[in-house]
């Protein structure tokens, strides 16, 4: 029993130094742009911030237009950081930090499922016409 | 004279292997022949008028030393349902502060843009207490909770620790040095993850002690390779743990990846292997942890407790897994999102 509550002080004491350790950086806004489909130059740019799953989540852009989908990474080591496209044969390992282009060339109509390497962080992006 | 005598404290196959070789040493027997499935010993040999009880308490002296003990009476295998209303809100309790540690962003503790050693070891212990506790947890976990089990507490836990950091170590600077890393497609990550979850899932339900028909399939050498190796049952517990250690360095976890791919990065032996043994090393705690809480576990009541929790976890571990396997492969949609 004894051994049981120091195992469990311990745990907490390691979790909670971790937490105030690295808290103490800066702390970043996980909240991108409403925005974050942009066109430019007859390109469409979806942006996601991949860093403990993907941002937002879900997003709404155009179908049949040339588009590239731009994950940035900041200090990503998590499973986020290795990007996998069902259904376009997608699989790219991220930089720590970084911006990583992928070209998605003209989709069609329709929802791109995406996930990360290990299928617990998903992001979508819904092309409509 | 034949006599058939109940051995208690049997669980493996190569219990079956030790008993049999053990007692044949006996000068008194001729012959010895153990049943896993009846828990039962048939021996032969000249033991004079000597009654039934007291040739079990003579040879349970040679096979005490295993962990065993031969008895006239069958020993009773209490399923102990009772067990679980403890272990049942444990297991429970473990998710719960498993996932609100997901829940709360773990994982965004990391802000470092560059890896020095010290940030290696810091992504380490967040790696140990992320999503990737499900994989390389889970099966030290069932492993160790399985080990211990068979009464083998502490050589396994520190073969698997010690091929890990060694692997780590090792296959760290070999990427380094090469530039090559060994990334693993789709189907091997999903054929990976699908190996993980079955085994951990079979782990999960022995540990339970309720099924024993899942007994079958449990994590041992065949009969006919222990037989012919020295150590009869030493082979088991010596290479699984140890094999386990160094594959963990291929195991499906994002921040292992990630780690090796910066390991590569850094073109050099030392660097590589030194970045990967920090990571390790960080992990080290919270696996010590896991590892280490079977074996503070005694053969007392609260061990049915302990093996029952660490069942129920490894098996929420296992499906977790393999639900995740389903969804990279895009055969289900995403159910987990933290």
């Amino acid at each position: 029993m004894k051994s049981t509550v120091i195992s469990i002080a311990i745990t907490v004491i390691m979790i909670g130094g971790v937490f105030m350790l690295v808290r103490s950086g800066s702390e970043q806004s996980g909240v991108l742009p409403a925005d974050n489909v942009t066109v430019a130059d007859g390109r469409q740019i979806v942006e996601l911030r991949a860093k403990g799953g993907y941002l937002p989540e879900m997003s709404v852009a155009k179908a049949g237009m040339p588009t590239i989908l731009r994950l940035e990474t900041s200090g990503t080591f998590d499973c986020s950081s290795s990007v996998r496209i069902r259904g376009m044969d997608v699989s790219r390992s991220l930089p720590p930090s970084g911006t990583t282009d992928i070209d998605l060339g003209s989709p069609e109509p329709g929802t791109l499922r995406g996930s990360c390497g290990m299928g617990m962080y998903p992001f979508e992006i819904v092309f409509e016409k | 004279m034949k006599h058939v005598l109940h051995v208690h404290g049997m669980h493996c196959k190569a219990c079956v292997l030790v008993i049999e070789s053990e007692l044949r040493e006996n000068p008194k027997i001729s012959s010895a022949h153990a049943s896993l499935k009846g828990h039962s010993v048939e021996i032969q040999g000249e033991f004079g008028d000597m009654p039934l009880e007291s040739i079990a308490r003579e040879l349970s002296r040679i096979l005490l030393k295993h962990g065993y003990s031969l008895e006239v009476v069958r020993q009773i295998r209490g399923k102990k349902w009772g067990d679980f209303k403890v272990a049942v809100p444990a297991a429970i309790g473990f998710l719960a502060a498993f996932v609100l540690l997901q829940k709360a962003g773990i994982v965004n503790l990391v802000n470092a843009g560059t890896v020095t050693y010290g940030t290696a070891f810091l992504i380490g212990i967040i790696a140990s207490l992320s999503t990737c506790m499900a994989v390389v947890g889970g099966l030290v976990l069932s492993m160790s909770a399985t080990f211990a089990k068979e009464g083998d507490r502490v050589r396994p836990q520190i073969l698997f620790h010690g091929g890990r950091l060694v692997s780590f170590f090792v296959l760290g600077g070999v990427i380094g040095a090469i530039g090559g890393a060994f990334t693993l497609n789709a189907t091997a990550i999903f054929v990976l993850n699908l190996l993980i979850g079955a085994v951990m899932l079979v782990l999960g339900i022995n540990l339970l002690d309720v099924f024993h028909f899942a007994k079958r399939f449990q994590l041992t050498t065949p009969k006919f390779i222990s037989r012919h190796a020295l150590g009869v049952s030493k082979l088991n517990h010596t290479l699984t743990p140890l094999l386990v250690g160094i594959a963990t360095f291929f195991l499906p976890c994002g921040f292992t990846q990630s780690m090796q791919l910066y390991a590569l990065a850094t073109g050099g032996f030392s660097s590589g292997a030194l970045t990967m043994l920090a990571f390790a090393v960080g992990t080290l705690p919270v696996l010590a942890l896991i590892s280490f809480s079977s074996f503070s576990i005694r053969n007392g009541v609260k061990a049915g407790i302990f093996f029952k929790t660490a069942g129920l976890v490894v098996m929420a571990f296992a499906a977790f897994n393999l639900i995740n396997g389903f969804v990279v492969i895009g055969l289900i949609p995403p159910v987990f999102d933290f």
